[in-house]
């Protein structure tokens, strides 16, 4: 049973593969400039594809184009607006309060991103020698678990242990830290990393499980080799296990960086922006500006910073870390 | 080759299609007209009071977490009036804040707990109440019971108006204390003037007691109360209330009110609160002082009830002392604002309940044993009998002093719709970290409602 | 393999303390939840006497089964159809390769990295318009448009990798294209469309952002937002807020522990085709 479930793992990869080149049937006449395709009709083709592009196109391009467009106007939502060009976007960006979500955004990278990706590997790495015994297969399903429950979930229950009479500080007056507990999500300086590790916590297993599984594919006589050279467990890592995670490490990066960028969820839940403005994101601030402020340009010339932000950050990571060998 | 272009042109075809679509969307700016918004005005019902009919009726409410009364109320007039059910939705007072635009306009309940309601009126989604106050007679009661409630046209001024809103009771706020801790102190009566009172904390201070427990947590910075108490200790009230009732030129960065809030910058400086006051909540704040732990608390007599039934005897009222021995005394007093939507589906129901709430004699008494305060309605109503000694009776003693001193205030928490959520709360809670001068705090407020008000 | 003998135990250890960290704070839940209302417990810590009506009162509190119906509802709503379409694309871009496809699917990877909060404003006055607030339609329609371009990505990925000739062998029997899809391709794509009803399962059922901002009755949400709901209402009280968050993790958690090995590829599945 461990060998099957490690082949599901596996097989994850050989799904992953190229679109097979098509070879000319040599009974059909074809214009060289018709795509390799079935010979059916335009139409037909497209018929196939309406329903889901309509319900894309009405519920999601449409508000897309929308949320370009309220970007442009001062609108309360109720009643009549008025045209103001591009000043919502100088709004975003001189504006204190709403420049600095954007930078906390970025700071919740490093805490949802980094953290995962580098412990995901050190542990994905460490385990990889007992990756097929129960005590791995048991920890796979645990592991799990925060990527099952709602974030909002996660959202409460870490609230409760970082408040002032929570796990986190009994942990912590055990180990004789007595003298830095306090509320960690109530505190200006603290907040912010507090909400980071709620999103650590959530990311941590997937990255650690997807790693482990990219790990799992890389050739064991590689590590032999290496092990008959003298080479320790760092040199193993660094020149076998790091090149070969390119794929994994890709992923797992776009993942977490677009997590952290439209967090909405666990803020929402655990700090709501506060205290003051210490843990104020891009996704929650929108969701005020727009529905509690009724700044609806504001909050739109927002959202549509934010989706620009996701793009610019996700495309380098895509393209620094495709497949090389297509 | 040819096919290509045949191809070309079949998706060009395809794009204009769903352009075209998009274009024909929309010119112009989103929103309805103008027209759309004008404020309802309640026409006249004639002579008959509005009651609630004979037929089946389910009342859809919108309450805040954590006061017991409203259920008390419905419960009780669900009883008097078995056609009458309700269907409450609670939430936090901050959460109410946030989604009380969007609800009226699109989910509208037919009774709102409402805290600040001058952009919801600018807004004209609110019901004007001017003909169930004629019907009801409610224009007969003191004036000043109603006066928080009336608003000019567009939603300011503050204080003389349409009513938009109505009270279930008018509330008393002071300073809560324990009787046990008082006595260890060795403080037999309560402070008679600000600096007994700062004596009393220092007592306090020294024998290992949390002088103040208070909140000022989440998106609600309770630290708003000591700090308007020690605005009107200092200076007068009727400056603080044109400021809350948005009139013309008011603000709230004067002299005394610097000399008020460097007063708090002294007290949490002399480790006065709790070290996470920041992190506490009112629930976790009442809970905490209940088990005893803390000498004083900022808070209001709506509290009076829970008090009296978790601590009986223990716990004691009083209203903020002057900073001069022989000044006049000042609290917040306010009505817990009750509105009812614009486009409320029961309105007359609604306000029937309200009247209800004020005259019917049980409802009077669920008013004072559970809600601890005042009802509103004529100054010689029925008023159950309290018991002596308890805290509702100290705080219902006091509302009648502020009566006479005509010390009452509104809250400064409710100037403005975002001024609580945005401004006093992260700047108390920049105070309490040290990360905020007490002039700067006034600078910073007074300019926050000035850009809300202004827009 | 040439393993280390302590290389083996460190493996171990750091593999039971990642258990035992994610595994922390259910337990935090767990024992909060038993103690007595309206109190504030001190971390972890095993109440003198367990109050197992908490559960009870919470169950009554949140109305946990309506809580269960809408959300199944809302997955009935969404997942079937979805599944539907998105093959259907899947089908027609991977396989059919009709003129323009290509261009067609690039359009729907835009969509990919899209935040709901990019689109959730508009989604609110357009829901509105269409008189959908409050409903569950409100959430299952935008859900649909939201998860086509993950679905059409994913079942493309699958349809790509099936021959032509099988369907050529299908037309040359005189199978038109609809028979082609439904009796032949669909049958085979079936361990793509399970993988794929999976993560929409759980998507939808922990969909917040559109809930609490397009439905206002927490009986007509998803249950995270249902969560959310109750968190609002009865959030001030600590034992009850933690029984009622229990409660309404325990489905997510009871389908995943009997699907476990479905979930697990699935997931990673999703995340390296996504």
């Amino acid at each position: 049973m461990a060998r099957a479930l490690l082949d599901d793992v596996i097989d994850v990869y050989e799904a992953r593969s190229e679109p097979r080149t098509e070879a000319l049937p040599p009974t059909t006449a074809r214009s060289p400039a018709r795509p390799a395709g079935l010979r059916t009709s335009f139409w037909v083709g497209w018929l196939f594809v309406a329903p889901a592009l309509l319900f894309y196109g009405l519920f999601v391009l449409r508000p897309l184009l929308y949320t370009f467009w309220y970007s442009l106007y001062r609108w309360d939502g109720i009643g009549p607006s008025t045209w103001v060009g591009l000043q919502n976007y100088s709004k975003v960006f001189t504006d204190p309060d709403l420049l600095k979500t954007i930078v906390h955004a970025f700071e919740l990278i490093a805490f949802f991103s980094a953290i995962p990706v580098l412990l995901g590997l050190a542990l994905a790495s460490t385990i990889r020698q007992i990756a097929t015994s129960r005590l791995a297969l048991a920890a796979r399903t645990v592991v799990f678990l925060p990527q099952v429950i709602p974030l909002v979930a996660a959202g409460i229950a870490w609230s409760w242990m970082l408040s002032s009479t929570g796990v986190v500080n009994q942990v912590l007056s055990h180990i004789g830290l007595d003298g830095i507990t306090r509320a960690w999500l109530g505190d200006f300086s603290t907040a912010l990393p507090a909400v980071g590790v709620i999103g650590a916590w959530v990311l941590l297993g997937l990255c650690t499980l997807l790693l482990l599984a990219g790990i799992s594919k890389i050739d064991p006589a590689l590590y032999e080799a290496a092990r008959l050279d003298g080479a320790g467990p760092f040199r193993e890592f660094v020149h076998i296990t790091m090149p070969s995670l390119r794929q994994e490490i890709g992923v797992c990066v776009t993942v977490t960086v677009i997590a952290a960028l439209a967090s909405f969820d666990i803020v929402y839940i655990s700090s709501q922006g506060g205290p003051g403005n210490a843990t104020m994101v891009p996704g929650l601030e929108i969701y005020y500006q727009a529905f509690s402020e009724r700044q609806v340009g504001v909050a739109s010339a927002l959202a549509v910073v934010l989706m620009v932000l996701v793009l610019a950050c996700v495309l380098p990571i895509q393209w620094l870390t495709r497949d090389r060998d297509r | 080759m040819l096919g290509r272009v045949r191809a070309r042109w079949r998706i060009g075809a395809l794009a204009a299609i769903v352009l075209g679509a998009f274009a024909a969307a929309g010119c112009g700016g989103p929103g309805g007209s103008a027209s759309t918004t004008a404020a309802t005005t309640s026409k006249a019902t004639a002579s008959a009071a509005p009651t609630c009919g004979k037929g089946p009726v389910t009342m859809k409410g919108y309450f805040e977490t954590g006061f017991p009364i409203t259920k008390a109320l419905t419960s009780e007039f669900t009883k008097q009036y078995p056609n009458v059910k309700w269907d409450i939705r609670e939430d936090q007072f901050a959460v109410i804040t946030q989604n009380a635009p969007r609800v009226l306009a699109d989910d509208p309940p037919d009774l709102m707990r409402l805290p600040q309601v001058s952009e919801l009126v600018k807004d004209g989604l609110l019901k004007n109440l001017d003909a169930y106050a004629k019907a009801f007679g409610w224009d007969k009661w003191p004036a000043s019971q109603l006066q928080q409630m009336r608003l000019g046209p567009g939603g300011r001024p503050r204080g003389e108006g349409s009513l938009y809103a109505m009270g279930l009771n008018f509330s008393m706020t002071g300073v809560f204390y324990n009787k046990k801790l008082a006595a260890k102190i060795g403080m037999t009566s309560p402070p008679t003037t600000l600096a007994e009172l700062d004596d009393a904390m220092a007592k306090a201070k020294r024998a290992g007691i949390l002088p103040i427990q208070q909140f000022n947590g989440g998106a609600t910075g309770g630290l708003a109360f000591p700090l308007q108490d020690l605005m009107a200790s200092y200076g007068s009230p009727a400056p603080i209330n044109d400021w809350i009732f948005q009139k013309d030129g008011a603000s709230i960065d004067t002299p005394t009110n610097v000399k008020a809030t460097q007063h708090l910058q002294q007290w949490i400086k002399a480790g006065y609160f709790a070290k996470d006051v920041n992190a506490v909540e009112y629930a976790k704040m009442m809970s905490r002082f209940i088990a005893g732990q803390g000498l004083f608390m900022f808070n209001g007599d709506w509290e009076s009830g829970n008090l009296d039934k978790k601590m009986p005897g223990k716990a004691g009222f009083f209203l903020m002392p002057p900073a001069d021995a022989d000044g006049k005394q000042a609290a917040m007093s306010a009505p817990l604002t009750f509105g009812i939507a614009a486009k409320a589906p029961h309105a007359d129901c609604a306000a029937f309940f309200l009247n209800w709430v004020a005259t019917n004699p049980k409802a009077r008494d669920i008013a004072v044993q559970v809600g601890g305060s005042h009802p509103m309605g004529p100054a010689d109503a029925h008023m159950p009998p309290v018991k002596e000694g308890s805290v509702t009776a100290s705080t219902l003693e006091a509302g009648s002093k502020i009566g006479e001193d005509n010390g009452a205030m509104d809250f400064i928490a409710n100037a403005t719709g975002a001024i609580y959520a945005k401004s006093w709360t992260p700047q108390l809670q920049k105070l309490v970290a040290g990360q905020q001068s007490p002039d700067a705090l006034l600078k910073s407020v007074q300019s926050d409602y000035e850009n809300q008000v202004k827009s | 393999m040439i393993v280390a003998r302590r290389e083996i135990w460190t493996a171990r250890t750091l593999l039971v303390l990642l258990m035992a960290i994610t595994v922390l704070p259910f337990v935090s839940l767990f024992t909060t939840a038993l103690h007595q209302s309206g109190t504030y417990p001190l971390g972890l810590d095993w109440p003198s006497e367990p109050h197992w009506g908490n559960f009870a009162d919470a169950f009554r509190a949140a109305h946990m089964g309506e809580l269960l119906k809408s959300s199944l509802l809302i997955v009935a709503g969404v997942v079937p159809a979805s599944l539907l379409i998105a093959t259907m694309a899947g089908f027609a871009i991977g396989h059919l390769r009709m003129t323009g496809s290509r261009l067609l699917f690039l359009v729907f990877v835009i969509g990919l990295t899209l935040p709901f909060e990019g689109v959730v404003t508009p989604l609110y006055y357009q829901v509105r318009e269409l008189g959908l607030l409050n409903t569950r339609w409100a959430i299952i329609l935008p859900l649909i448009g939201l998860f086509m371009p993950f679905s059409v990505f994913w079942m493309r990925a699958h349809f790509v990798n099936m021959p032509d000739e099988l369907s050529e062998a299908a037309r040359v029997d005189g199978a038109n294209t609809w028979q082609l899809f439904w009796r032949i391709h669909v049958p085979l794509a079936t361990p793509a469309i399970s993988s794929l009803a999976i993560l929409l399962f759980l998507w939808t059922w922990n969909q917040f952002l559109l809930a609490i901002v397009l439905v206002d009755d927490p009986t007509k949400r998803t249950m995270a937002g249902a969560l959310g709901a109750f968190q609002g209402q009865w959030g001030t009280d600590i034992p009850l807020l933690c029984a009622g968050s229990l409660l309404i993790l325990t489905p997510t958690l009871v389908v995943f522990l009997i699907f476990q090995r479905r979930f697990v590829s699935a997931l990673l599945q999703g995340s390296l085709k996504g």
